[in-house]
């Protein structure tokens, strides 16, 4: 048995320390001293260092560090995957860029054209996060008005061309969103391998399309129960349909030598948090259902950081420290291993780990809580599973 | 005037070079080592380097839709090549324009601000309308916040780009034809308008067009050629070449007639690219800015 672990790559900037918010490595806070790519020379002028040059030091630490790939998020104030992935791919060897994408960003003939070119300028790297949840305001901001089941309707079409054009044989299509007629990559560009595609959403219209498409099913971190039988669910729904459905996570931790440590550092984050981010706590209204069970998550307030333990080594506060999911694993390095452990036995075929800050966390947790995985009192069921 | 002169990449040339599929599969009798993490894009970059080494200005990726990818291979040779203006060609059917815009921001900031937009024309009569459209969207997204557009091809509500990405400056703009309504399109939207290489008396004309046009549009659009040259020692070893022919001191005075003419944009292409723009940049564009009186020095 083998477990793929993705890392992942902060397109919005990076704190030095999950002990403050301030996004103090990247331009989304101003240009001064402590900050870096860009950073200030001995002089006071603009280094000409760039976040790219940051991202970079991730990707690398990653793949030096046990990781396979990482995850490359899209909203609309980061960086962009598409551009991400091919600037980096010369100077990575096995990092797997797993870009986030929504089927409405691109033409389906075009995105395959787009992969295959990445696929041969990364020697098969290329890993998609097909993203279709979502909607509200944040859809009309990317010109893109379709309605939520709509949506999934369109990114079954998008990937029936995508996969239909990549044949290399004239391919037609007459669908409710797009329209294709004998369109099809060269031999040069079809020779290389469809990339693997991660697919999101909790709703039955996402399910339908993940069952057709999808090599694994992605959920952020969710109490154990409810996982469990979330992707249960989803095996059992995508079987009845006629597919078969990997299972991956994607959460933060905060792994320390000692559990007294990771949670020190968590409280100390939390008390750092200004009254402002708590009053935002709760979120803005989406029609994403994950995000809503994320949502049921939480407390109704944050008055204090023990508060927000929702099982032994599980936080529900980590979106008060950065932005995306609100729980996670802290504890010590045996203790994370033993839950990552706990979730392979659940379900879990393959992970998307992140942990503050994502360049010095990518070699912390690549060799000191990876290495344990498989060891921990957590896995003996699965070993004795296994054999 | 300044000059700018940019070699022109095509994916589908030389089709063999770097190409590990294209590597002898039997009966070669030096023992290969080329592992298969050696690939075609080492040769685009290699000719991306050679460009900057040899004192182009830009590199021009051509779209080959049976190729490479033209945004790929630009980003993917960008961090190797330093200095070069990266500007890949693309049709705006790509997609979203509000996502071509974002990728053209995040582009911007990895890069300096080294891209360019080359908008490929299209074989379909509403691409003109598409590209004006394509063009007002990405502008209106990285220019305004908020940016509101309902059209014919694309709608936007609550649009705009925030901080740190709406800093990045927008790519400048080249848009290609010879009919009037492309030279329309571009007065109306080009940074630079690119001509295809035509007697120098056309291009004459076509030029004084796109500066009326420009005019009337209250604009200032740069005029540009896209041309193949074939230049060697002697013009007798020229003969046959097509494009801007001739010696290395007749393609130099060439090119500094179009730029009398008003041609300030030069795409230039030769095969092999990358032995070429050794040549061309080492033979060449020294004497084309020695004629205009830029030359670069050491300093």
């Amino acid at each position: 048995m083998s477990i793929d672990f993705y890392w992942r790559l902060p397109t919005h900037g990076c704190h030095a320390t999950i002990r403050r918010g301030s996004y103090d490595r990247g331009d989304w806070s101003p240009l001064q001293a402590g900050n870096q790519t860009p950073g200030l020379t001995a002089s006071g002028e603009d280094d000409g260092y760039r976040y790219i040059d940051h991202l970079a030091e991730i990707a690398k630490a990653a793949e030096l560090s046990g990781f396979i790939g990482g995850l490359i998020p899209s909203f609309p104030n980061t960086d962009d995957p598409w551009v991400i992935s091919p600037l980096l791919a010369r100077e990575t060897k096995t990092f797997r860029f797993m870009i986030a994408f929504q089927p409405g960003f691109l033409d389906p003939v075009h995105a395959a054209r787009l992969s295959a070119s990445l696929q041969r300028a990364t020697g098969g790297r290329t890993v998609f996060n097909i993203i279709t949840g979502g909607g509200g305001p944040s859809q009309l901001w990317w010109g893109d008005s379709f309605a939520h089941d709509d949506r999934y309707g369109r990114t079954t079409e998008f990937l029936d061309i995508f996969r239909g054009v990549w044949s290399g044989q004239p391919f037609d299509y007459d669908g409710r969103f797009y329209q294709v007629q004998g369109d099809h990559l060269s031999p040069l560009l079809s020779r290389e391998e469809v990339p693997e595609i991660w697919f999101s959403g909790s709703s039955d219209a996402a399910l339908q399309s993940a069952a057709k498409h999808a090599d694994y099913y992605l959920s952020w971190l969710e109490p154990y129960e409810q996982i469990t039988d979330k992707f249960a669910r989803v095996k059992e729904r995508t079987a009845q349909l006629g597919g078969e459905q990997k299972c991956a996570i994607r959460v933060d931790l905060v792994a320390r030598p000692t559990e007294e440590e990771a949670w020190h550092d968590i409280r100390t984050g939390f008390e750092n948090v200004s009254d402002a981010t708590r009053a935002q706590w709760r979120g803005q209204p989406t029609d994403s259902v994950g995000a809503s069970r994320q949502a049921a998550l939480r407390p109704t307030e944050a008055r204090r950081w023990d508060e927000l333990i929702v099982g032994k080594n599980l936080w529900g506060g980590f979106n008060l420290l950065r932005g995306g999911p609100a729980l996670g694993i802290v504890g010590s390095y045996e203790q994370c291993a033993e839950q990552l452990d706990e979730l392979i036995g659940r379900g879990a075929d393959a992970f998307i780990l992140a942990g503050t800050p994502h360049l010095e966390e990518a070699y912390r947790i690549g060799e000191e809580v990876l290495p344990l995985l498989g060891r921990t009192a957590a896995a003996q069921p699965l070993l004795e599973a296994a054999e | 005037m300044t000059i700018k002169l940019y070699w022109r990449l095509d994916p589908a040339a030389e089709p063999q070079r770097g190409e590990p599929s294209a590597r002898p599969a039997a009966g070669f009798l030096p023992r290969d080592v080329r592992t298969a993490g050696l690939t075609r894009y080492d040769y685009y970059a290699q000719v991306a380097r050679a460009a900057a080494i040899t004192g182009f200005d830009g590199l021009f990726v051509a779209y080959r839709p049976e190729s490479d990818d033209s945004q790929i291979v630009a980003a993917a040779v960008a961090r190797t090549a330093p200095r070069l203006l990266l500007v890949p060609e693309f049709p705006s059917t790509v997609g979203s324009a509000v996502y071509a815009a974002k990728e053209a921001v995040s582009f911007q900031r990895a890069t300096h601000n080294r891209l360019g937009w080359a908008i490929a024309p299209g074989a379909d009569p509403e691409d003109s309308a598409r590209t004006a459209e394509f063009l007002h969207v990405a502008r209106g997204v990285h220019g305004q916040k908020p940016f509101d557009h309902e059209g014919h091809f694309f709608a936007v509500q609550g649009g705009g780009f925030s901080d740190p990405l709406a800093r990045a400056a927008f790519p400048p703009v080249f848009l290609q034809g010879t009919d009037e309504e492309g030279l329309q399109l571009s007065a109306n939207a080009a940074d630079v308008h690119l001509f295809a290489d035509a007697r120098l008396d056309e291009l004459r004309g076509q030029v004084e067009t796109l500066e009326r046009l420009a005019l009337g549009a209250g604009r200032e659009v740069a005029a540009g050629i896209i041309a193949t040259i074939s230049a060697r020692e002697t013009v007798e070893e020229a003969a046959g070449g097509t494009g801007i022919t001739g010696s290395y001191d007749d393609v130099a005075e060439q090119i500094a007639t179009l730029h009398a003419a008003g041609i300030t944009h030069f795409v230039l292409s030769a095969s092999p690219s990358l032995e070429e723009a050794y040549r061309i940049g080492q033979f060449v564009l020294p004497r084309v800015r020695a004629a205009l009186g830029q030359l670069r020095t050491a300093a």
